[in-house]
């Protein structure tokens, strides 16, 4: 038997599953890069909404996923397959270091702090660090993805690689909200001091957050900077870590449906009344601050007391 | 080893230049129902505060075991087997009865750290036994029926019984209690009272603050009173109840309270 949210889950994956058959090419670029900031928000999520922590400075692991891909294969010419691992292993050693001395700070230092390292972030981007980032027009010419001499070239492929890459991007949500880890940081986003007289350690569950949200995200950046064939600043600069921050708020944190729904509100919307010039940036506007007064938990909030169903049987 | 389990010497904790705790020591037997008493301001839950490491007391040595652990990071003090609850009710509001219990498997939870990314069986066999122990602590607690309820929705009562359960399902060896009898009506006095003695009886060591004298004098082996958070009476229940200088503290804070 299916649940009312598992039978709307199932339609949007099999509309999702055909949509690049009914789509010109914009919009399929446009549904591919749905997928792709998908990804990104609910990475963005693990460590705002459920571990709590106000950062605001994203889009800067998901530029270090794209660079890394952009420079491996265009500087040094890896085949794109194995800039994967590097992508994602790269922000999550960053968001290691980085988080470190930060992580013990309260909500809105972090979140200046973390803004201050995507505002250097940027910096280092724009001035051609070791000739290797390529200033501010960034890196062009990255290769597409090729294996057992398939070229995967087209809109449509890059699509489904995306669309993939959203599926582990869930299936980890799932596992980690199911497991020890995803649960301890709902502890210390509701309550830190509980948490902490329970045994959890703030300090270690922040980090872990960081890391595996750094890690999704660079997945994310390699699969972007692959679809567009190029790289640069102003895609990873604050205004985007705004973007993913406002996401999951008005999605509704640690939500998987909101924030898909986040998404498309701030990403999709947008790109649907592009017609109407800068005025449709009024959607993206009036979207976040009729959902903050209106609900104040997201369009779709977390819903909790997703347990065994052997413990359901007392529940009257 | 002592047959003592925690040992507070001459433990002092000031608040800007304050004494909230002035050269405080007791020692608690293993297995014991240890209790608390003194005004209110007396310094009881910044004492507890010291021992699970929420405070750092200036001055003076807090043994677990024979072992210091003035200093030690709260979450630490948990793993040593040391767990609480608040005065203050301190759940986990919007997540259900059973999630907020989980919390306290926390520590007993064998998952490695890659198992928030990926399943293993392993994984599987320690989330079914720490669910498990959740349910019979629900059912010891006659919490089953709130299993899926938000813990912020229940009445004060049950949120307290909550807080115990979760604090129990830790497996600690000594139960910190401050204040669990406040706000209860007085069959769920009489039904805590008896749910500490089953606690007592698994081989747990308890210390715990109250104000409902008939049921620390029933409960409790040993007291200490503090007021003004220095000791001024210690011994068992029949002695400090009727120490003058309990009885005037007593009568002194409650003019007190009358003038308020
Ligand atoms: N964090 C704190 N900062 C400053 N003063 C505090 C703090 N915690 C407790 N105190 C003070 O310490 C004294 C003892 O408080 P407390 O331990 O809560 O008393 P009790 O639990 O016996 O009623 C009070 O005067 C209180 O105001
Ligand atoms: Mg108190």
């Amino acid at each position: 038997m299916m649940n009312k949210t598992s039978l709307i889950a199932l339609a949007l994956l099999v509309f999702m599953g055909f949509y690049p058959l009914f789509v010109d090419s914009a919009w399929l670029a446009v549904g591919t890069t749905f997928l792709v900031f998908s990804v990104v928000a609910f990475s963005q999520d693990i460590i705002l909404g459920r571990a709590g922590v106000f950062h605001m400075g994203h889009a800067m692991f998901f530029g270090m996923g794209a660079y890394t891909t952009a420079i491996l294969n265009v500087h040094f010419g890896w085949p794109i397959l194995a800039t994967w691992a590097p992508s994602v292993l790269i922000p999550m050693a960053f968001a290691f270091v980085l988080a470190g001395p930060i992580i013990h700070l309260r909500g809105d230092y972090l979140l200046v702090a973390t803004i201050g390292f995507n505002i250097i972030f940027i910096q280092v981007l724009e001035n051609d660090v070791f000739g290797l980032t390529g200033g501010p027009n960034g890196i062009f010419g990255i290769d597409i993805v090729r294996l057992f001499g398939i070229e995967f070239a087209s809109q449509t492929y890059m699509y489904y690689m995306a669309f993939i890459l959203l599926g582990i991007a869930l299936f980890i949500m799932r596992n980690l909200d199911k497991s020890k880890f995803g649960r301890a940081m709902f502890y210390i986003n509701k309550d830190e001091i509980a948490a902490q007289s329970m045994g959890i350690s703030i300090r270690y569950y922040k980090l872990y957050a960081f890391i595996v949200g750094a890690g999704i995200a660079g997945a994310a950046g390699s699969m972007f900077s692959v679809q567009y064939s190029a790289v640069s600043p102003e895609a990873f600069n604050v205004t985007q870590s705004i973007m993913f921050f406002t996401i999951v708020l008005v999605g509704g944190s640690a939500s998987l449906p909101g924030v898909l729904i986040g998404t498309f509100i701030m990403f999709v919307l947008p790109e649907v009344f592009r017609e109407f010039e800068t005025a449709r940036y009024l959607v993206f506007g009036l979207a976040m601050i009729l959902t903050m007064i209106l609900r104040p938990r997201g369009i779709w909030p977390v819903k909790f007391g997703d347990i065994p169903s052997y413990l359901k049987k007392g529940v009257k | 080893m002592s047959e003592y389990i925690l040992e507070i010497k001459h433990v002092s904790k000031y608040f800007h230049g304050l004494v909230a705790i002035n050269d405080l020591s007791m020692k608690v037997k293993k297995g014991q129902i240890y209790g608390i008493i003194g005004p209110n301001g007396a310094g009881k839950t910044t004492l507890f505060n010291c021992i699970t490491g929420i405070y750092t007391p200036e001055e003076g040595q807090i043994l677990w075991k024979g072992k210091e652990i003035k200093g030690t990071t709260p979450f630490k003090i948990a793993e040593l087997g040391i767990l609480r609850t608040f005065q203050t009710i301190r759940l986990f509001a919007e997540m259900s009865v059973a999630e907020n219990i989980m919390s306290g498997r926390h520590i007993k939870s064998k998952q490695k750290w890659y198992n928030g990314i990926i399943h293993t069986p392993a994984y599987y066999k320690d989330e079914k036994e720490n669910w498990e122990k959740v349910g019979e602590l629900m059912a010891f607690f006659n919490l089953s029926e709130y299993a899926t309820t938000p813990a912020g929705d229940l009445s004060y009562g049950i949120q307290r019984r909550i807080e115990m359960a979760r604090a129990l399902a830790a497996e600690p060896e000594l139960l910190i209690l401050d204040e669990p009898a406040a706000g209860l009506n007085e069959n769920e006095t009489l039904e805590l009272t008896q749910t500490i003695r089953k606690i007592q009886a698994m081989g747990v060591t308890v210390m715990m603050i109250e104000h409902d004298m008939e049921m620390v004098m029933s409960l409790t082996e040993y007291i200490t009173v503090i007021n003004f958070g220095a000791k001024i009476s210690a011994g068992l229940p029949a002695f400090v109840q009727d120490d003058p200088v309990v009885v005037e503290a007593y009568i002194g804070s409650d003019e007190e309270d009358e003038h308020e």
